[in-house]
């Protein structure tokens, strides 16, 4: 049984591939969008809100992340839940070989790559997991 | 636990989907719950009892 059963539970993840699209989408352009809002901003203000723009849809992923969670019901919360820790898990490992990696001489990768490692990480243990438990 | 869910559902000619639609859960969660693989919450357990009128001890049982 859901927590929040307002909306049945099998509808929760189509909901959630839709809003979670929708933001993704709102990132993936504001990415390559954010040096001309910069350098076309008319005044610092709006140069600091151009600057950190990618991250609104960050924070709008957590919520409907949230949203979803709450939406779902308890079997499906409980594997989401280990796919999470092991994906974050796996992510934050990855991020930490390359580090050390960039000390032997890769190239220097900026803290904006570890969010989507992260998300990347999430995606593909999800989707193993996903195939494993298909019945 | 063990558990008589295939039986009572089919008692009642009902699809993996109609029990989760009744329970409003996942078709895959009704499919852990029947498999074994997943030990409902109390609550759930009671909404599956409820919903086939019998006690939670006539649908779970220990291994």
């Amino acid at each position: 049984m859901s927590e929040a059963s307002a909306q049945p539970v099998k509808y929760a993840g189509r909901s959630y591939l839709l809003e979670f699209s929708a933001a993704i989408g709102l990132y993936v352009v504001l990415i390559p969008v954010r040096p001309w809002l910069i350098a076309h901003a008319a005044n610092h203000d709006l140069a600091i809100a151009a600057t950190v723009s990618p991250a609104l849809p960050v924070w709008l992923v957590l919520l409907i992340v949230w949203r979803y969670y709450r939406r779902i019901d308890e079997y499906e919360q409980k594997k989401f839940l280990e796919t999470l820790a092991i994906a974050f898990g796996i992510g934050s490992c990855l991020i930490v070989t390359y580090s050390f990696l960039a000390d032997a001489g890769l190239p220097f990768l900026a803290i904006t790559w570890a969010w989507p490692t992260l998300a990347a990480s999430w995606g593909i243990t999800s989707a193993i997991r996903a195939m494993a438990d298909r019945t | 636990m063990k558990n008589t869910l295939p039986e009572l559902r089919a008692a009642r000619g009902m699809t993996q989907a109609d029990l989760a639609d009744a329970l409003n859960v996942s078709r895959q969660t009704v499919n852990a719950l029947e498999t074994g693989r997943y030990d409902p919450s109390l609550p759930l357990a009671f909404a599956i009892a409820k919903l086939f009128k019998c006690k939670i001890e006539d649908v779970f049982s220990p291994k």
